[in-house]
């Protein structure tokens, strides 16, 4: 056991305190929510939001009802949160282990790179669901007593939704660090994709000529709060899901077919890049 | 603690060895061979390519052309296994800088739970005067170096791959890091080391290799390179003899202060002592050649670029 866990746990250990500031942030967020449902209530179901703003939010469902309240106010962005912690964690795995100098005296010792990231993976997929779960918690907390068209059951069914897209953009992440072996490049890389598909997805659902591109945007299979009302739309969790361990999978290839690099940078030139993307 | 058999087996083995990056040759063909039960010193300058050739033996980098063994395993295909038997310090050795000491070596225990041995962590540590119960960022850099030597020793390792191990140490420790090495040897393991410094290849090791710009210059015994006879003559003149006077095979001035000249004669003293002769001597002083200057007698070569790293090393 001490062993086949000993990277994880060392990796989990290391992220304890991400895994209580982010969790502590999605329960506080959860429960407050909840909580001003009632007084927002009676004002918004007064109001009828234009579509395009509507969908900016980051939902189909109604702002007027509650699940439509809880998913743009919490569901819609709360990945963003979560995506910033997987990039963290992603880009940290590989490439700044290998940018502290740290990864050259953890490869020295007998562990496959492979179980090397495969323990991270799980480590970073302990830590998110603890961090969803707390954010669960403040749902737990709050719903019983407010008068609130959400069951427990569908928040934690949505908050479980949380987890594909973290998953998907931590082995991006992980991939991005893979290849370029640079932590700052990677980490770029990632925070610009994922700032990129969200706003294709907000802004493409609201512009008819565009609105092809929303299906391009992990941000569409996630659905935000969509599960509060429709439970998980397993197809789209299937894809996110499935993308992720493509990502995962091309990112154990590239760095196992690599030098580690240590104390510099490897070539960024295109060609390189291209040669470790291909592997 | 070593099975029968293994000693046979040459602790490393090199073959042809090339390692490109993006725009260098960084080894140009090493072929090595290190017996086992031993300390083998591997010696260069900065930039020479003793880095690269360890980082190699540990898959942490893969040679572009040629073949690794360490301890009969392809350092390659069988790296797992190989590392389960080595202790490496790296060279640029970076720690887990927020992690205590103690929790910093049972994570390198960890991985070898067969091979734990809390009783000789603790002896080593005492010995090294290492307080693991401090975080590793508070430790000096002659600390941390003893936390890398730690985790390397620890779990008695066949063979130890220790690149600039006395880097940072002040010279009791040294000495301790010395003593380590010679128990490691004198109970049937080898050791692999790399230095700038030959007068510390000359300290602990009993076979050096040197290497300059990527290929092996030489291997030597270093009793043998010791014995070899490089005589350093002070001879001091009544009056200043003719410049020319040590032109002779094998022999070389080193330099002149007055009436007193400093010569370096390989093999045999008679060409000087013949030479000398048809002058008036006053003083006949004779020094103990340091491997240093063996070193440079036998390798120092005619090309100029070969002088220019004699002199590097010479100056490190």
């Amino acid at each position: 056991m001490r062993k086949l866990f000993n990277v994880a746990s060392k990796s989990l250990r290391d992220q304890r305190w991400q895994i209580v500031g982010y969790g502590l942030a999605l329960l506080a967020m959860a429960a407050l929510v909840v909580f001003i449902w009632p007084s927002y209530r009676t004002t918004v179901e007064s109001i009828k939001l234009p579509q395009a703003m509507q969908a900016f939010l980051g939902s189909d469902l109604s702002y007027a009802s509650a699940p439509g309240f809880v998913s743009a106010e919490f569901f819609s962005w709360i990945p963003v949160l979560l995506i910033v912690y997987a990039v963290v964690q992603g880009t940290g795995s590989i490439a700044g282990e290998e940018g502290s100098g740290t990864i050259d005296l953890l490869m020295a010792q007998p562990v496959a790179r492979s179980t090397m990231v495969l323990q991270k993976c799980l480590a970073f997929c302990v830590g998110a669901v603890l961090v969803v779960a707390l954010g669960f918690v403040g749902f737990a907390l709050s719903i019983p007593f407010v008068s609130i068209d959400i069951g427990l059951a569908d928040a934690a069914v949505a908050s479980a939704n949380l987890l594909p897209i973290t998953l998907l953009f931590f082995t991006f992440s992980l991939w991005l660090g893979a290849v370029a072996a640079n932590r700052g490049v990677a980490a770029g890389a990632a925070v610009a994709v994922a700032t990129g598909t969200y706003f294709a997805n907000s802004l493409a659902s609201g512009v008819h000529e565009i609105s092809g591109l929303r299906y391009a945007s992990p941000f569409y299979y996630y659905g935000a709060g969509l599960p509060l009302v429709k439970g998980i739309d397993w197809p789209h969790v299937t894809l996110l899901f499935g993308v992720a361990v493509l990502f995962l999978v091309l990112a154990l290839r590239a760095f196992e077919r690599r030098d580690i690099a240590v104390g510099g940078v490897p070539s960024l030139r295109p060609r390189d890049l291209l040669r470790r993307v291909m592997g | 603690m070593v099975e029968e058999g293994i000693v046979s087996v040459p602790a490393i083995e090199l073959r042809g060895v090339v390692k490109d990056y993006a725009q260098v040759r960084a080894l140009r063909g090493i072929d090595l061979s290190v017996e086992a039960g031993q300390i083998f010193g591997f010696l260069g300058p900065n930039g020479a390519g003793k880095t690269t050739t360890i980082r190699l033996l540990l898959d942490l980098i893969r040679p572009t052309a040629g073949t690794a063994h360490v301890l009969g395993l392809d350092a390659q295909r069988e790296s797992l296994e190989v590392r389960r038997r080595v202790g490496y310090l790296p060279g640029d050795l970076r720690l887990y800088e927020g992690m205590r000491g103690h929790d910093f070596l049972d994570l390198v225990d960890s991985f070898r739970p067969d091979k734990r041995d809390p009783a000789y962590r603790q002896r080593l540590l005492e010995r090294l005067e290492l307080d693991p119960s401090l975080t590793i960022r508070t430790l000096s850099k002659g600390n941390k170096q003893k936390m890398g030597l730690a985790q390397a020793l620890m779990h008695r390792p066949e063979l130890l791959v220790l690149d600039e191990p006395t880097s940072g140490l002040d010279p009791l420790i040294q000495l301790e890091v010395a003593q380590l090495l010679e128990e490691a040897v004198a109970d049937g393991r080898s050791v692999f080391f790399s230095s700038h410094v030959l007068s510390e290849v000359e300290r602990l090791s009993h076979t050096v290799a040197i290497i300059r710009s990527g290929s092996l210059v030489a291997v030597e015994d270093i009793a043998r390179l010791k014995g070899r006879s490089v005589h350093i003559l002070e001879v001091t003149f009544a009056e200043p003899p003719p410049a020319d006077l040590f032109a002779l095979p094998g022999v070389r001035e080193l330099r002149r202060d007055g009436n007193t000249v400093h010569v370096q004669s390989r093999d045999s003293l008679d060409a000087v002592i013949k030479a000398i002769g048809h002058h008036q001597v006053v003083d006949l002083r004779t020094e103990q050649p340091s491997l240093e200057e063996i070193f440079l007698a036998y390798y120092s070569g005619t090309e100029s670029e070969e002088e220019g790293d004699a002199e590097a090393l010479q100056r490190s």
